[in-house]
């Protein structure tokens, strides 16, 4: 099945590149080293480098960032198509949402997907796979893989029990040991999709919100903000755990919150490219349960 | 050659907590760092490479490098209180060099940087060798090896029950001298060299390729997540900023801070008023590898990367400084 | 760790606030220590950082000579957290200085020659001491031609001074503004423009630049259409620093660093930087 999609992938590239439809394909390769990485391809006879399997893990929207500028100058802005799973088509919807591109830009390969590995091939799936409920991307121009057959997930929001089984102290002690190793990389930050501002608040000097210590109290308010800040946005694609060199478990922190929006509003993010994130919407009759 | 047990060793360093502050690799969480330990059973003596350099022990992540107190029209300045004396055990040879290559940017032209010569000067560096060379080494393309003690002051080899003991410096022997030492009954096991090897384009080569289309290639997937810069023992750049920990209506007291940055930040290069010489993703990337691979070369000496293959292994989206390296060999053949 | 610490600032105090132009102040500035004020010496061209405790320090140019008195005079606009804290201060506060960094003008070298010197906006701080320099040693310099502009006329810096550099024997004076006011009768356009309207000649001359980046460029291309050649164009660059000392990565243009490499460079040495200052 992996195959065969991969050669779909590598022939719809093809085709939009030979008819300049768009500028760049964004999908994925594997380096030399084995490992599969990100692949932005610019030449039909370069489509052969694109692969599809089940180590395709990176969310490629984040890439859409910085593709919003148009080449030169008093052009328009590029027109891209990008590999996206469900879950990186959700990330789109989000940018959609909030303007950040706009639709006729970017053509969706969308993946009928089967799920990520943990760690190479024979690996179980990773935790975000394992609980996924679609398994069709909810936007795409063309779809490629047959929707697979979902297995029978997981309830949701069960990796939040043991977190939600403490008491205040203990998970202000649990995060603070994990905030811990934090090193401020900002690489939970810079492979998020929802997260594009031009001036992050962490690093804003005026006003200096937070100072420049790598130290407790700065890292923990750093986390807490984004994750604030990602509230009804972040639609728990992981790429921000993933891309953490030491492994603090970003995902359980932006779920209990999309639990909490979930609950609050009925509303889990990037389901669509209309339904506005509640957050980010006014309403003068809201009927909150308080 | 000498040789020490496995016992005296543990009991050598355990006397040493008593005295020095000691650094060595570590289980923490998932990872394995360089963290001061209280105790040898701690110390993670089968650990392959850790996670992030002992950098961080001569040029912290963060430092206050200044005590300001203001008040009543008057400012008084107070620098950080003298620095313990500090031993790193299970240094690696990519490491220890790493620590020569910082040497070069911060010791070696008028004026030295203070804090971090005063680190190194307080610090023994006590080295482990490697049996093997791991998935992204390359530090025997980058003149070591990995069990070349050339770079601490003693290095230690395992071999079965007991470690072969090389004194490198006066400062290595002053330290072993209460590590009980016996004549070494066997020779000094040879490291497992890898196949994996790059090769360092000459000067004159980069000097030539800096408009390529190969720095734009690859920084297209680059995420400017800084990870390498932060896991790299010879990265080095840091940023300034003052914090008011107190204030009120007596004065404030202020510590000026000392952090970690890295110039593949957005707005690394952009001052007060908005101008950037710098403004592009691709240009700040080339920036690091030109900064590694040419720019210190020319202005102190040394490439500065070690081989050590961190970035390589931290990288979330595979960026690969040996193959980037065979890129820019290969633009030689092609021209 | 002793006082031979390059990160530790001298004490000193502002002895005089001055507005120049809007949003722009000449800071005068005393060390407190005369230990520090003998060891300051310093020579047009180069800069120092000034603290603002409690936010932090930035570099600025040294906009005095020591000949001409004990204070360090800071010509500073308004743009970021460290210059808006400088701008709240009044006569008598304290800041950091430290310095002098950097290299500095060839005023020796340039002896006897003609000195064209553009400043643009801002950029005129770091070549009052040029000016200085020449003024108190006429004698040894050439002609002195000075091309002062700015935005506007409200941004043009050291206004006080325009007479007395008018008066010195073989020097004159042109400015010029991007955009006039009611009461504008000098030139008005561009720097570049009026460099063309004066034509100085490159003979046994040289010139020395500072303003926006972008100024420079473009004044540098006049200037070779001029006839100047890239040894007689000398220009100071700025750049984001934290430490001015060379160990903070920071500052570099290919392997040159601005701090300790510069600030002032001539154009042949800029043709060859593997980046771009602009």
């Amino acid at each position: 099945m992996s195959e065969s999609m991969e050669t779909t992938i590598r022939d719809r590239a093809r085709d939009l590149l030979e008819q300049e439809e768009v500028h760049c394909v964004i999908g994925y390769e594997r380096g030399p080293r084995g490992d599969v990485r990100p692949a932005f391809i610019y030449q039909a006879e370069d489509a052969e480098r694109l692969v599809w399997n089940q180590e395709c893990g990176h969310n490629l929207v984040v890439y859409l960032h910085d593709r919003k500028l148009p080449l030169r100058k008093g052009e328009e802005p590029p027109r891209v198509a990008i590999v996206a799973k469900p879950c990186d088509v959700r990330a789109l919807n989000v940018l959609l949402h909030e303007g950040q591109v706009a639709r006729e830009r970017v053509f969706v390969i969308g993946i009928a997907c089967p799920g990520m590995w943990e760690d190479g091939e024979g690996s179980p799936l990773q935790a975000r796979c394992r609980r996924c409920k679609e398994r069709v991307p909810v936007l795409y121009d063309t779809l490629v893989g047959e929707p697979p057959e979902v297995e029978d997930v997981e309830e949701d929001w069960a990796d939040l029990a043991e977190l939600e089984a403490m008491t205040a102290e203990e998970r202000l002690a649990f995060w603070v040991q994990e905030f811990q190793r934090c090193i401020r990389c900002y690489a939970c930050r810079q492979a998020c999709p929802g997260c594009y501002c031009y001036e992050c608040v962490a690093e804003q000097v005026d006003p200096a919100w937070m100072g420049i210590a790598i130290d407790l109290p700065e890292v923990f308010f750093y986390h807490v903000m984004r994750a604030y800040h990602l509230a009804g946005r972040c639609v728990e694609c992981d790429a921000c755990e993933r891309a953490c060199p030491v492994g603090i478990p970003l995902s359980l922190l932006n779920r209990k919150i999309a639990k909490e929006v979930a609950d609050l509003f009925g509303y889990r993010s990037g389901g669509d490219p209309q339904t506005p994130p509640p957050l980010a919407t006014f309403k003068r009759d809201e009927d909150l349960p308080l | 050659m000498k040789a020490t047990t496995r016992k005296d060793l543990i009991a050598w360093l355990t006397r040493l907590m008593e005295e020095y502050t000691v650094i060595a690799p570590a289980v923490v969480g998932d990872n394995v760092l360089y963290k001061r330990v209280a105790s040898t059973d701690e110390i993670a003596f089968d650990f392959t490479r850790t996670d992030m350099s002992p950098k961080e022990h001569f040029f912290p992540d963060t430092q206050a490098i200044l005590a300001i107190t203001k008040g009543h029209g008057e400012v008084s300045l107070a620098e950080p209180p003298l620095e313990r004396e500090q031993v790193v055990f299970g240094v690696r040879p990519c490491d220890a060099r790493g620590l020569k290559v910082l040497d070069a940017l911060l010791l070696e032209h008028q004026p030295a940087d203070a804090y971090y010569a005063e680190r190194r000067e307080k610090t023994t560096l006590i080295g482990l060798a490697c049996p093997e060379m791991w998935p992204g080494c390359f530090c025997t393309s980058l003149d070591s090896a990995p069990d070349e003690a050339g770079d601490m002051d003693a290095m230690l080899t395992e071999a079965g029950d007991s470690y072969l003991v090389q004194i490198v410096t006066k400062k290595g022997e002053d330290l072993a001298a209460s590590l009980p030492l016996s004549k070494a009954s066997q020779k000094r096991p040879q490291p497992k060299l890898s196949s994996e090897s790059a090769s360092v384009p000459s000067q004159e080569v980069w000097r030539q390729h800096f408009d390529d289309g190969v720095w734009a290639r690859l920084a297209d997937r680059c995420l400017s997540c800084r990870v390498c810069t932060y896991v790299c023992p010879t990265c080095r750049c840091f940023d300034v900023r003052d914090d008011v920990t107190q204030s009120g209506v007596e004065g404030s007291v202020i510590q000026r801070l000392r952090a970690w940055d890295s110039c593949l930040s957005e707005g690394y290069r952009r001052i007060a008023g908005g101008h950037d010489p710098r403004p592009t993703k691709m240009q700040r990337l080339r920036n690091r590898f030109y900064c590694k691979f040419h720019y210190c070369p020319q202005d102190f000496g040394p490439v500065a990367c070690v081989g050590c293959g961190r970035c390589i292994v931290a990288c979330p989206v595979s960026i690969d400084i040996a193959e980037m390296l065979g890129d820019v060999a290969r633009l030689v053949d092609e021209t | 760790m002793e006082t031979t610490n390059p990160m530790r600032p001298y004490l000193g105090t502002l002895v005089g606030v001055k507005d120049l132009a809007t949003d722009i102040k000449l800071f005068q500035v005393e060390l407190n220590d005369s230990q520090a004020c003998e060891r300051f010496t310093y020579l047009p061209g180069q800069f120092a950082f000034l603290s603002a405790f409690g936010v932090g320090e930035a570099p600025f140019g040294l906009a005095s000579i020591p000949s001409r008195g004990p204070a360090l005079d800071f010509a500073i606009a308004k743009v970021g957290t460290v210059t808006a804290a400088l701008h709240a201060m009044e006569e008598g506060s304290i800041v950091g200085v430290r310095g002098p960094m950097g290299n500095c003008f060839p005023m020796e070298e340039i002896k006897g020659k003609n000195v064209i010197v553009l400043g643009g906006g801002i950029g005129g701080a770091p070549l009052r001491p040029v000016i200085h320099t020449i003024l108190d040693q006429r004698e040894d310099y050439g002609h002195l031609t000075i091309l002062w502009a700015a935005r506007h006329p409200s941004l043009l810096v050291f206004t006080d001074e325009y007479d007395d550099w008018r008066a010195a024997p073989r020097t004159e004076l042109h400015l010029t503004v991007d955009q006039g006011d009611e009461s504008w009768t000098d030139n008005v356009g561009l720097i570049t423009e009026l460099l063309e309207k004066v034509a100085p000649s490159p003979e046994n001359a040289v010139t020395i630049t500072c303003g926006p980046p972008i100024m420079i460029k473009f004044v540098m291309l006049t200037l070779q259409k001029l006839g100047f050649t890239a040894e007689q164009m000398i220009t100071t660059l700025e750049a984001k620093m934290k430490c001015g000392i060379g160990k903070c990565g920071r500052c570099n243009l290919g392997e040159k660093f601005v701090c300790v490499d510069g600030p002032v460079f001539t154009y042949t040495e800029i043709s060859q930087f593997l980046e771009s200052f602009v």
